[in-house]
C-alpha cells in the first residue's frame, strides 16, 4: 500500500515542474533542433515581413522614381532595379524557409529524432522503463508535429498578407505567378502538409535503418522522391477550364497546360501552324483554337486536394511505422 | 628479421595501403554513389552531345510560309529534340552548382564527425598511424576522387553544350550555367569537403557536424551567388540612346536614365569577363578550402596530446 502512495506522489511532483516525462524528455534532448526551428521561422517571418514593409515601399519609390509609371516606354524599366530586387531577395528568403522546412525535418528525424537513438540504444533502453514502444512513437510524432504545424501556418499567413497587398507591384514587375511551385505552397495549407510528411518520412526511415547517417540520407531522398511525384500531379487534380477562339489563340492567363487547333467536328489536333493562311487552314479543316489553363480560382480547390493527397500519404507513413515499432518490439501496441 | 621482411611486402600487393584501404572500405557507400553520379553524369552528357546538333536545329528562327532563306515553323515544331537537350543540360548544370550541398555534410557527418563520437578515430591514433596522417588521409582520397570526377564532368559538359546558344543552354551568367562550365565547380567541392572536415573537428559528432556543414556550403553558395557581379570591376558605358539595346551576351547589371539627360548609362559585364570572374571566385574557393583545412589540423593537433 505504501508503494501505491509513493507512486502518486511522484506523478504529482512531475505534473508541478512543468512539461511531463517523455514530452519533457523530448523537449531537452532536442533543445538545440527546437532553437534552430523557432530562429528559423523568427527569420522568415522578419524576412516577410520586411518584404511586405519597408522593402515592398522602397521598390514602389524606384519604379516612380525611373518613370516606369509615366505610360511611355522606357527601356531601364526592363531591367529590374536594386530595390526591387532586394525586395524580391526578402520575400524569396521568406518563401524559401517553407520550401526547405520539410526536407530539414525528414533529415533531422530520420537522423537524430529515431536513426540516433535506435543506434545507440537509447529508444530500446526507454522501451525498458515504463515507455511502451507505441508511446515513444506516438511521443515523436506528435510534439514534433505540433510545433511544426504552427511554424510553418504562421509563415504561410504572413506570406499570404505580403502577397494580397503586393500584387499591384509584382504586376507591374511581371515577376511571380499564383501557380509557380514555391509560391503556391507558402500561400496555403501545402507548405504545413509537406512538412508534415517530411517528419513521417524521415520517422519512417529512421525505423527502417536504424542508423543516424544512413536514414538521414534516406529520408532526404525519400521525399525529394515522393514531393516530386505529388507535385507532377498538381495540374490534373482539378478540371481544367478551356477557352477557344476563332482567328488565332486566346488570351494566356493562369496555369496554362495545353493548347492546339479545333476542327470543324469540334476535334483537337495539333496546329499546323499556318495561322494567317486561310487556304491552309481550310485544308486542315481548322475552325479555332483552344488552350486549357487553370484559372486562379482554381487555387484553393488544386490546394486542399493536393493537401489532401499528401496528408493522406503521410497518414500511411505513420501507420506502418507503428506496425514496425510493434513487429519488431513484439509488445502489444 | 624475417617479420620485418614480410610485413611491409604483404599489404602493397592487395591494393592500395593501410590507411586509404580503410578509408575505402569504410566509405564504400558513399564511393559506390559517386561512382554511379560520374557514370549517370557522363552517359546523359554523352547522349546530350549526340542530340545537340538536332536540338540547335529546333532552336533557330522561322516564318511561315519558308521565306528569305528561313524554315518552316510547321517543321521546325516537329522537332521536340531542344526540350529533352535543354532539360538535361539543365539539370546537369543544377548538380555541378549545388553538389556541394551534399559534400559539405558528408565531409562533416561521415567523414569526421561519426568516427570521432564513436571512438573509432581515438583508437586508429593508438595504432601505428598519427592524428595528422589520418587526417591528411582522410582530406586527400576524397579531395583527388572529387576533384578528377568534377573536373571531368565540366569538361564533357563544356564539350556538350556545343556553342553556348543561350536559348537552349541558359545565359553565360546565370548561376547554374556560370558554376558549371569552368573551374569553380571544382573549388565549391574542394571548399565544401574541408568546410565539412572543419565542422565535423569543430563538433566532434556525426548528426550536428552534417548540419553545420550543409548550412556552411548553403551560406557559401548564397553569398558568392550574391557578390559574384562584384567580383570584377564592371563596364559602365554612359551616352546609351534610350532606345538602344545590349547584345544578347552582356550581363546587364545597371540601367540609368539621367535626369534631365537625353542619354542613358548602362553597366554591365561582357561575356569577355567570363574567365577573370571564374578565376576571381575560384582563387576566392580554394582559399577558404586552405584556410579551413589549416583549421582542422590546427584542431586536431589541440585536440591530442
Amino acid at each position: 500500500m505504501t508503494a501505491v502512495t509513493t507512486i502518486e506522489t511522484s506523478t504529482v511532483a512531475t505534473s508541478s515542474r512543468g512539461p511531463r516525462g517523455l514530452l519533457w524528455t523530448m523537449l531537452r534532448v532536442h533543445r538545440s533542433a527546437l532553437w534552430f526551428w523557432v530562429l528559423l521561422v523568427a527569420f522568415g517571418a522578419g524576412a516577410l515581413l520586411w518584404a511586405h514593409g519597408p522593402a515592398a515601399d522602397a521598390a514602389w519609390a524606384e519604379f516612380r522614381r525611373m518613370g516606369c509609371d509615366s505610360g511611355q516606354p522606357v527601356l531601364g524599366c526592363d531591367y529590374i532595379g536594386t530595390a526591387y530586387d532586394r525586395y524580391d531577395t526578402f520575400s524569396t528568403l521568406g518563401a524559401g524557409v517553407l520550401g526547405l522546412a520539410p526536407f530539414l525535418a525528414a533529415a533531422w528525424a530520420g537522423g537524430a529524432l529515431i536513426g540516433r537513438e535506435l543506434e545507440n540504444g537509447t529508444a530500446q533502453l526507454a522501451w525498458t522503463q515504463s515507455v511502451t514502444p507505441a508511446r515513444w512513437l506516438a511521443a515523436k510524432l506528435a510534439v514534433p508535429a505540433a510545433l511544426l504545424a504552427t511554424g510553418t501556418l504562421t509563415l504561410t499567413l504572413l506570406h499570404r498578407m505580403m502577397w494580397s497587398t503586393d500584387g499591384q507591384l509584382r504586376l507591374a514587375m511581371g515577376s511571380r505567378d499564383w501557380y509557380e511551385g514555391t509560391t503556391f505552397e507558402a500561400n496555403g495549407t501545402l507548405a504545413t502538409a509537406y512538412a508534415l510528411l517530411g517528419l513521417a518520412v524521415g520517422v519512417l526511415a529512421g525505423l527502417l535503418q536504424r542508423r543516424a547517417l544512413p536514414a538521414l540520407g534516406t529520408a532526404v531522398v525519400g521525399l525529394a522522391l515522393l514531393a516530386t511525384s505529388i507535385g507532377t500531379l498538381r495540374p490534373y487534380l482539378w478540371p481544367v477550364e478551356t477557352l477557344t477562339a476563332k482567328d488565332g489563340y486566346p488570351e494566356y492567363i493562369g496555369m496554362v497546360l495545353g493548347d492546339g487547333a479545333l476542327t470543324s467536328t469540334g476535334a483537337r489536333v495539333s496546329d499546323p501552324m499556318c495561322i494567317d493562311n486561310a487556304k491552309c487552314l481550310a485544308k486542315h479543316d481548322i475552325v479555332g483554337f483552344y488552350r486549357d489553363y487553370h484559372p486562379s480560382s482554381h487555387f484553393w480547390p488544386l490546394q486542399l486536394v493536393e493537401t489532401g493527397i499528401v496528408l493522406a500519404v503521410t497518414g500511411l507513413a505513420v501507420l506502418i511505422a507503428f506496425r514496425l515499432v510493434k513487429r519488431r518490439t513484439g509488445a502489444a501496441v | 628479421m624475417t617479420a620485418t621482411l614480410t610485413a611491409p611486402a604483404a599489404p602493397a600487393t592487395r591494393g592500395p595501403r593501410g590507411l586509404v584501404w580503410a578509408l575505402v572500405q569504410v566509405h564504400r557507400m558513399a564511393f559506390a554513389f559517386w561512382a554511379v553520379a560520374l557514370i549517370g553524369a557522363t552517359a546523359g552528357l554523352i547522349w546530350m552531345y549526340a542530340i545537340g546538333d538536332t536540338a540547335r536545329e529546333g532552336n533557330v528562327p522561322c516564318t511561315t510560309p519558308a521565306r528569305a532563306g528561313y524554315p518552316a515553323c510547321a517543321s521546325i515544331e516537329t522537332i521536340t529534340v531542344d526540350d529533352v537537350y535543354r532539360s538535361g543540360i539543365g539539370l546537369i548544370a543544377t548538380v555541378l552548382t549545388y553538389g556541394v550541398l551534399l559534400v559539405a555534410p558528408w565531409a562533416g557527418g561521415a567523414l569526421i564527425g561519426r568516427e570521432l563520437e564513436s571512438g573509432t578515430a581515438r583508437l586508429a591514433w593508438t595504432q601505428s598511424v598519427s592524428p595528422a596522417r589520418w587526417l591528411a588521409a582522410k582530406l586527400a582520397v576524397p579531395a583527388v576522387l572529387l576533384a578528377t570526377g568534377t573536373g571531368v564532368i565540366v569538361l564533357l559538359n563544356d564539350w556538350a553544350r556545343g556553342d553556348d546558344a543561350p536559348d537552349l543552354v541558359g545565359d553565360w551568367y546565370n548561376a547554374d550555367s556560370f558554376v558549371g562550365t569552368g573551374p569553380t565547380a571544382v573549388a565549391y567541392v574542394l571548399a565544401g569537403l574541408a568546410l565539412g572536415a572543419l565542422a565535423g573537428m569543430l563538433l566532434g559528432r556525426a548528426l550536428p557536424a552534417a548540419g553545420a556543414g550543409f548550412a556552411a556550403a548553403l551560406v557559401l553558395c548564397g553569398v558568392l551567388e550574391t557578390f559574384r557581379e562584384h567580383l570584377w570591376p564592371t563596364v559602365t558605358r554612359s551616352g546609351v540612346e534610350p532606345s538602344a539595346e545590349l547584345p544578347r551576351s552582356a550581363w546587364a547589371l545597371r540601367w540609368t536614365t539621367e535626369k534631365g539627360s537625353p542619354t542613358d548609362s548602362v553597366t554591365f559585364h561582357p561575356q569577355s569577363h567570363f574567365w577573370p570572374l571564374q578565376l576571381v571566385e575560384t582563387g576566392i574557393l580554394l582559399t577558404i578550402a586552405a584556410t579551413a583545412t589549416l583549421a582542422a589540423f590546427w584542431l586536431l593537433r589541440r585536440r591530442t596530446p
